[in-house]
């Protein structure tokens, strides 16, 4: 029976441990994050948790905020919203962040109306859901580049000025990863006087795609662009679309413009296209890209080869932070008001080439570029300069 | 010298609280969830109130599967139901939130019922697939059926409230759960003492039996998928309340999996196992994450092993409960507490 006492005596320390770091809030400025080491968005979490830590490294190598260094804390949320709610309210509970970062639209949504009445802590995810782009709604959610509606009208521009009048069609995953910008791309196509000819949904990670494929076919499509996968069907859409004798230009939005996806493509790497919200690690002609390189060469020898667009939009974050805690800083301090005016008013920040200077509109950077595979270098090159919307 | 339990009447067997000594710590108990608010932060409370949230669904899972014997996996799906029924009656027609939480449960009892039409024909794993055809044709109706349930983009629900005064906070709401788990597990308690809970256990053990001893299959078995149901659709409802937003991807088959997880490591046929299920599937990785930050700030750098390794270790620790203590949870509090009952004289 002694086992049964430090069963006891083993739960009653557990208990006592959850319960341990009441509130402390921290004086100098802190962001909590929660990223999604584990899951089926790890692939974006890996990298992402290592970008936004090494902007804010880099920033507190340069002497932090005014002498204050910046304090950063972060747990996996495991691409679950349960868990990633609770991670977010351990972490404000511990800490009192001034800032915070969460995993996903999901957990976004769930958490928008206590930050707004409750939390007041200036707030970015891996989403670019558009309802994190409404300053109106909620004043301290904002996205650190475009929204997807964004970046379907990067493409959509792109291919109305190229080609006007084409048939288009959307094929998009039955989540609402996938749905979310579908109206906006719907009512843009109309604007920009594109035929939206087809709208095709598949399950993510689906194989069975026939049926979308020859309805393209028929109806013609053009071009068609992907919105919420990653990876799993693009590849077999495009396979078979060669094999039906599709002749369609595919494309995709932030998520599906990645290398492993070109990758998987091998020689149809050429055919596809994309939007990226931020330079790529490769293209090193740019300032901050070249100082990215050198710090990951510096500090993660064993990841300096590549890192991914997940790393540049949490890098992209982690700048935008930092930004808005010095804007802060000279309005009088780290208050939630203060926080909120110094990122609204962010405006021609150069942030070496990462995005052209930022300026925020509607608490986003309506801002992307188009890109195309090469299947030699296994890297996307850009065919377009920076497109800004609104 | 009086030593042990002893019980001289039929009666007393079937007391729920069965000496002096559980009357004093179950006191003691309720005094402690009381206390519990005012002692706990923010994050405490929250994880007090999933607990909440579980436990009663898990309790109405237990009902089925572990008192009835009917397996499903559409549990997941009538959290959904009742989220959703509670969130429309809310926010469309303006019903107060303490009205849709009976209306929750009636909608997904009433689902349940049809769900539930199968298991007079079938048993085991293809009931477990009939239900799991359930879980995704609600899946598919929360989508698709945007008019109602705002589609993929889900419905903002008002946090409930009594004359003006809002449960926005956890620690507001933590009273609304509390009072719910307490009715749920008083409710559940007793009916598995009633003839209907004598009745659902003899289906469970051989339902031939049970109909040649007077019992009617149909109305048990739906009887069972409607309370079940039931407590799945109020778990729902207070859940959604408390994040105050209702989006399909709430309620995948990973939830409905994760239920059944709770009542056999909790221990099935056990109101007890159900609330140890509970807590155990919400504390334990919380837990771990703790454990994780610890050895996180030892290791730097080591986040792409540590953090899987907590999953890992999850799971290993459900394997490991299940191999030493099949009967669950329960049976281990049971061993405890015979122990404590006999101490000191345990031999």
């Amino acid at each position: 029976m002694k086992k049964v006492f430090i069963l006891f005596i083993g739960c009653v320390l557990c208990l006592g441990a959850l319960g341990a770091g009441a509130a402390m809030a921290e004086e100098n400025p802190t962001i909590c994050a929660v990223h999604c080491f584990t899951g089926r968005f790890a692939f974006a979490g890996i990298h992402g948790a290592a970008g936004m830590k090494d902007a804010i490294d880099m920033k507190n190598e340069e002497g932090g905020i005014n002498g204050k260094k910046i304090v950063y804390h972060w747990e996996d949320g495991e691409y679950k919203n349960d868990v990633g709610i609770a991670a977010f309210k351990r972490m404000y509970a511990k800490h009192e962040p001034h800032m915070m970062y969460g995993q996903s639209t999901g957990m976004t949504k769930a958490l928008a109306p206590e930050i707004k009445d409750r939390y007041k802590v200036l707030y970015s995810s891996y989403s670019f859901a558009e309802m994190a782009a409404n300053p109106e709604d909620n004043p301290y959610l904002f996205i650190a580049g475009p929204t997807y509606a964004d970046m379907f009208g990067v493409l959509l521009k792109y291919i109305a000025e190229k080609d006007p009048g084409a048939n288009i069609a959307f094929f998009y995953s039955d989540t609402e990863f996938g749905r979310e910008p579908i109206p906006a791309g719907r009512k843009m196509c109309k604007e920009m006087g594109l035929n939206l000819v087809a709208e095709e949904i598949a399950k993510v990670g689906g194989v069975d795609v026939t049926t979308q494929v020859l309805d393209m076919k028929r109806k013609k499509a053009e071009y068609c662009i992907f919105q919420g996968f990653v990876t799993t069907p693009i590849t077999t859409v495009m396979k078979q679309a060669k094999d039906y004798g599709l002749d369609c230009q595919f494309m995709g939005t932030f998520w599906s413009t990645e290398k492993h996806l070109l990758d998987q493509l091998g020689p149809l790497a050429d055919e596809y296209m994309g939007v990226t919200a931020y330079s790529f690690y490769y293209q090193d002609e740019n300032p901050m890209i070249k100082k990215i390189r050198a710090w990951n060469q510096k500090h993660h020898s064993d990841k300096a080869d590549y890192r991914s667009q997940a790393y540049m939009q949490n890098f992209m974050a982690g700048l935008l932070f930092i930004r808005a805690l010095e804007n802060a800083d000279e309005l009088g301090g780290f208050t939630p008001e203060n926080l909120v005016k110094g990122f609204q008013s962010i405006k021609d920040y150069d942030v070496g080439g990462l995005t052209p200077p930022v300026t925020i509109e509607n608490n986003s950077i309506p801002v992307g570029r188009v890109v195309r595979g090469n299947s030699k270098t296994g890297q996307f090159d850009p065919v377009s300069d920076w497109i800004r919307l609104k | 010298m009086r030593c042990g339990d002893f019980k001289e009447t039929y009666i007393k067997d079937e007391e729920i609280f069965q000496s002096l000594f559980v009357k004093f710590w179950l006191c003691l108990f309720f005094v402690f969830l009381i206390v519990f608010p005012f002692l706990a932060n923010q994050y405490m409370l929250y994880i007090a109130n999933m607990i909440g949230f579980a436990v009663i669904g898990a309790i109405g899972l237990n009902l089925l599967t572990g008192f009835t014997g009917q397996i499903s996996l559409g549990h997941a799906a009538f959290i959904g139901i009742g989220g959703y029924t509670s969130a429309i009656l809310v926010t469309r027609l303006g019903i107060s939130f303490w009205l849709s939480i009976p209306v929750a449960g009636l909608m997904a009892a009433a689902a349940g019922m049809v769900i539930g039409i199968p298991s007079l024909r079938v048993k085991g794993l293809y009931l477990c697939i009939a239900t799991l055809a359930a879980q995704f044709i609600f899946e598919f109706v929360f989508v698709h059926w945007e008019s109602v349930t705002n589609g993929i983009t889900g419905i903002n629900v008002p946090p409930p409230a009594i004359a003006g005064f809002e449960f926005k906070t956890e620690k507001s709401f933590y009273w609304i759960t509390l009072i719910f788990s307490i009715l749920a597990v008083i409710y559940a308690k007793n009916l598995v003492r009633s003839r209907m809970g004598r009745a659902f256990m003899a289906i469970r053990d051989r339902d031939l039996s049970a109909e040649i001893i007077g019992i009617n299959l149909f109305r048990y078995k739906l009887s069972a998928f409607a309370i079940s149901s039931f407590y799945a659709g109020v778990a729902g409802a207070l859940w959604i309340s408390y994040l105050k937003v209702i989006t399909p991807e709430h309620f995948p088959l990973l939830l409905s999996v994760e239920y059944l997880a709770m009542i056999i490591v909790g221990g099935l046929g056990s109101i007890l196992g159900a609330i140890f299920g509970g807590i155990f599937m919400t504390l334990v990785p919380e837990l771990l994450n703790f454990l994780s930050g610890i050895v996180k700030a030892f290791m730097p750098g080591q986040e792409a092993i540590l953090e899987p390794l907590k999953n890992v270790i999850f799971g290993m620790l459900i394997i490991l409960f299940l191999i030493f203590e099949p009967r669950g949870l329960a049976e281990i509090w049971n061993r405890v507490k015979n122990f404590f009952r006999l101490w000191p004289f345990s031999y």
